[in-house]
């Protein structure tokens, strides 16, 4: 049985050996990709924060920053990297239970820069 | 009763009654029970060892997708393909924490390591997930809602008694989460 979660967050970039590259599930490496984090009624605030230090190895500080945002904001990017690095750290944030997703990060190459980062959380506070 | 998580010199502790170790063991079975990946025997032997899953689909159960959700918010097809690749192993990960976190439920003092406690606390945020699908729990004012039940004298029917019960993991769990925050800070 296979507990990935153990493995921590991968920090080195450009070390990709070509092995991985067989999965077709991967993008041009120098695209950035975010990792967002979104607010859920049932994570416990102080579990959310918790996994931010101990996975990420945040401080207290930033954990609780980033837990934050995602319970006032309604989501938050908490990590960014090559499309392969994040996806493992969504697998990893299942495997503790938080919803998690990737998406490309706006405004990074490529040209497609897609919905803006702030969209859709100013609730109705228009007109 | 329960005595709340503590983290102490033994590491982090806890103490459950009989029924309590009962309940959250059944608990645990049920949502084991969610994950347990459907058993192909037309499946390709070697994909499965490798943890491939082509035919891997996004779950039907509200419960089980929460539990195994999509990578990717507004893209089906690449999420499924995601899933193909990574959906059974979160699968052995999960019911590997569940599992172990059931072997501990063997004594009345539980006494965690670091990762006992990682795994515990991975499997009470699972069979909260669960439960709160199961009471429908979609926003705070939902989850605020069934947080006031907190008196199993007034359980009276499923969906009280599910509130009590879900009240009771988010209590275990909260208290096991700050201890291992605890335990943290002084490893730092």
């Amino acid at each position: 049985m296979t507990l990935s979660v153990a493995l921590g967050p991968d920090t080195q970039e450009g070390t990709r050996t070509g092995t991985e590259e067989s999965t077709g599930f991967l993008a041009a490496p120098d695209i950035p990709w975010n990792l967002v984090i979104w607010n859920d009624p049932v994570n416990l605030m102080s579990y959310v924060s918790y996994v931010f230090q101990s996975y990420f190895g945040y401080s207290e500080t930033k954990a609780n920053k980033l837990m934050m945002e995602v319970h006032k904001k309604g989501r938050s990017i908490v990590a960014n990297g090559s499309k392969e690095q994040v996806e493992r750290h969504a697998v990893a944030m299942h495997g503790f239970g938080l919803w998690a997703t990737v998406e490309k990060a706006s405004g990074g190459p490529g040209g497609n820069s897609g919905k803006s980062g702030g969209s859709g959380q100013g609730k109705g506070k228009r007109g | 009763m329960a005595k709340a998580f503590k983290y102490g010199l033994k590491g982090i502790t806890g103490y459950l009654e009989p029924t309590e170790r009962e309940l959250l063991r059944s608990l645990i079975d049920d949502v084991i029970s969610m994950l347990q990946p459907e058993d192909r025997s037309g499946q390709d032997p070697l994909a499965a060892l490798i943890g491939l899953d082509m035919d891997v689909a996004e779950p039907s159960d509200r419960a089980v997708k929460r539990l195994l959700p999509n990578v990717m918010k507004n893209d089906g097809a690449a999420s499924l393909e995601f899933r193909q690749l990574t959906e059974r192993s979160l699968r052995e990960t999960k019911i590997g924490a569940l599992r172990a976190a059931a072997l501990d439920l063997d004594k009345d003092e539980i006494v965690l390591s670091a990762e006992g406690a990682k795994h515990w606390s991975m499997a009470l945020n699972d069979v909260r997930l669960v439960l709160a699908e199961r009471l429908d729990i979609q926003d705070e004012e939902d989850a605020e809602h069934v947080h006031l039940m907190q008196d199993w004298s007034q359980a009276e029917d499923v969906e009280s008694y599910l509130a009590l019960v879900y009240n009771f993991a988010t209590w275990l769990q909260e208290s096991l989460v700050q201890a291992m925050l605890q335990s943290l800070d002084t490893r730092r």
